[in-house]
């Protein structure tokens, strides 16, 4: 006879792998559901991948020296590398808040939180969605760039790209827990949320460089970049990626100061962001649904 | 199983923090920064704007045995939703203690998967995009229960509630009560032992309530399920409920068999009167009446409607009919019906001579 402990660990685990299963089951259908979707989907990508390219091929010429000696010699590539990071961390940063908002008022939210799975499922869970849509299309749009539009880049270092990748946006989602939480813990319901606005509108929009490389800025300001994950995410994938990148160059203020390679120091800043931001994302949206438990606030109420 | 009561509350009471009026140039709040500040403000308690707090709930004590469908019945603002809540772990409770499905209050974790609940005030929780089924599929699964329990069960509940022939269409082609019934649908999925329905006949056609209260009549207590459902009409909670609780204001005005507080009203019958209006000033009623209820009647002819409770006895009438007859106005129409618990909702001091 198994333990009942164990058996309940078992069960426990598998009621939130079905839960997940069940979300991603319900973000394909919905998906698949909306048949024009699909065509609209590819067009969309289509667009966007024109607009990035004919805006790399504008600046290429006048701004290239712009981006220095460490990231390669090839601008689209830059951009590219610059606008898919930042959908990747936009998609992680700023709709988890939207998410729950969305569920909290379409009453979605009670049935979860009255479900067996546990209260952070829908916060994960409701982000599959990502994973069918948003993630997927920046594969596209690179694939366009590169057959249609001249973008290149190298994929001797794809593993660790991915690395970079995975933990870009495991930071990016913990900054997105930190912001949904607002929605219970400071009982933000609409308008803008404060840590989203701060993180992405203000902060990664200004200095994060998505269209340059940070040295333009004034020190002060690098110093203030080195705070966000935009800032490493860019450089190490720009490093990974782009033809002609210099791997041993510092370009960021802490990698001129820390006797590491450029790359140790975007992982281990990574390392530490997601480290730091992941549980405090989770202890505090915990803590935001207590709140609003106590205070009537939890389900929608009119 | 548990063996105790199903639920169990000994002088719950629930007190929101009053909900602040807004500050000034409302607009500014869409842009953010103003909200912040006035949550700060809040948050450190300077707010002078603050409404006064609201006691949706006050001690409200009560025990339901398992198999039991009880009906809660009360105006709108009397609680009911609150009480729902606190059930079903949603809301904690600002007083008082309990049990719900033999954990104590607060035991959020443990009440969650033994409730089901439908509330159908406002939005529904459906997927738009997704057909009925696939609605009623993506909840099963949720829940961890397997595909095969799923499909059983789901093509079991779209029978109950006459769904079958609209079950491959997208929630949006539903109708709004063909929606209403979907949402008892995924309720009875799981098979809970409590099952908590917030007014779940509103906007039901009364082919489909018959039949829903039929429905819950005949088969949840059958299968050990308790049942909390609440409403603001009388027959619709009368036909359903083994017990009525009546709130007013989030006190429990009565508490028993329909039967039973049917009886505390014997002795007592209910006058509709319409009388002419008149400008002279109304007396104050003989001491058998115990409540008057009175408002202008629509229509070019201007006539008063009176609604009387009062003890029935040999004077009754024309002790009635000399107290109306002294406003001044002819006396129309007189008609006499037996009070019912919609009576008792609309005014529970009609109970305070039995105690009740
Ligand atoms: N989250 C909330 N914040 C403040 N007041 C609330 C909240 N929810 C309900 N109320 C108030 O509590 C009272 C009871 O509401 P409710 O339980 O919804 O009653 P019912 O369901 O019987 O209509 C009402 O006066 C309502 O305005
Ligand atoms: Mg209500």
């Amino acid at each position: 006879m198994t333990t009942p402990a164990s058996r309940r660990v078992a069960r426990a685990v598998w009621r939130q792998t079905a839960a997940l299963g069940a979300f991603t089951l319900r973000e394909y259908r919905i998906w698949q559901s909306y048949r024009v979707n699909q065509i609209m989907w590819l067009t969309n990508i289509f667009v966007t991948t024109l607009l990035f390219f004919l805006m790399g091929r504008m600046l290429t010429a006048a701004d290239a020296h712009l981006m220095g000696a460490a990231y390669g010699t090839n601008y689209m590539s830059f951009v590219v590398v610059g606008i898919a990071v930042n959908t990747f961390l936009f998609t992680n940063l700023a709709d988890p808040y939207t998410r729950i908002q969305r569920s909290y008022f379409n009453g979605t939210m009670d049935l979860f939180l009255l479900s067996p799975m546990s209260i952070f499922m829908p916060l994960v869970g409701l982000m599959t969605k990502s994973l069918l849509d948003d993630y997927p299309r920046l594969f596209i749009v690179g694939a366009f760039g590169m057959l249609l539009f001249g973008a290149q880049f190298r994929f001797q270092f794809s593993l660790a790209a991915l690395g970079f990748t995975i933990l870009l946006l495991a930071a990016a989602f913990g900054i997105g827990a930190i912001s949904a939480s607002s929605f219970y813990l400071l009982n933000i319901k609409r308008g803008t949320e404060p840590v989203r606005f701060i993180v992405q509108q203000l902060l990664a929009t200004l200095l994060a460089g998505t269209y340059y490389p940070i040295t333009v800025l004034p020190r002060p300001l690098q110093w203030v970049a080195c705070f966000i994950p935009h800032t490493y995410a860019f450089d190490a994938l720009r490093r990974l990626l782009d033809p002609g990148a210099n791997m041993g160059l510092p370009v960021l203020p802490v990698q001129r100061i820390v006797p590491w390679s450029p790359l140790t120091v975007d992982a281990v800043a990574l390392g530490l962001m997601t480290a730091i931001l992941l549980p405090l994302g989770f202890l505090l949206y915990g803590r935001g649904i207590e709140k609003a438990r106590r205070e009537g606030t939890l389900t929608r109420w009119q | 199983m548990m063996d105790g009561p199903a639920v169990d509350l000994r002088a719950v009471g629930k007190t929101y923090p009053g909900v602040e009026l807004s500050l000034r140039g409302t607009k500014l709040e869409t842009l953010g920064p103003a909200l912040w500040v006035k949550n700060a403000i809040r948050a450190a308690r300077l707010t002078i704007e603050a409404a006064p707090p609201v006691t949706a709930l006050a001690d409200v004590s009560l025990t339901v045995a398992p198999g039991e469908v009880l009906g809660v019945l009360g105006p709108n603002g009397s609680g009911k939703t609150t009480l729902i809540k606190i059930l079903a772990g949603l809301i904690r409770p600002s007083a008082g203690s309990g049990s719900v499905v033999g954990y104590p209050l607060g035991s959020s974790d443990a009440i969650r998967r033994r409730v089901s609940y439908v509330s159908t005030t406002g939005w529904m929780g459906l997927e738009w995009a997704l057909s009925a089924r696939d609605n009623l599929r993506f909840f099963a699964e949720l829940s961890g229960m397997s595909p095969a329990l799923a499909r059983t069960r789901t093509d079991e509940v779209l029978g109950a509630l006459d769904l079958t022939d609209d079950a491959y269409k997208l929630t949006s082609e539903l109708s709004n009560g063909m929606r209403q019934r979907l949402i008892m649908a995924r309720a009875l999925l799981w098979r809970t032992p409590l099952v908590l329905l917030d007014e779940p006949f509103v906007g039901l056609d009364p082919g489909h309530r018959q039949a829903l209260s039929d429905y819950i009549r005949r088969e949840l207590p059958a299968r050990g399920q308790t049942v909390v459902i609440s409403d603001h009409q009388a027959e619709v909670v009368e036909s359903v409920a083994d017990r009525v609780l009546i709130l007013d204001k989030g006190r429990v005005r009565a508490l028993g068999t329909v039967a039973h507080i049917m009886q505390s009203l014997s002795g007592l019958i209910v006058l509709e009167v319409v009388t002419e209006l008149s400008d002279t000033p109304v007396l104050s009623p003989p001491p058998l009446v115990r409540r008057v209820e009175r408002r202008m009647r629509p229509g070019p002819l201007g006539l008063m409607h009176w609604r009387l409770t009062v003890e029935q006895g040999p004077s009754t009438f024309s002790a009635v009919l000399t107290w109306l007859s002294s406003a001044g106005g002819r006396i129309v129409e007189v008609e006499e019906r037996r009070p019912g618990l919609q009576d008792v909702m609309a005014d529970s001091t009609v109970l305070a001579a039995e105690g009740a």
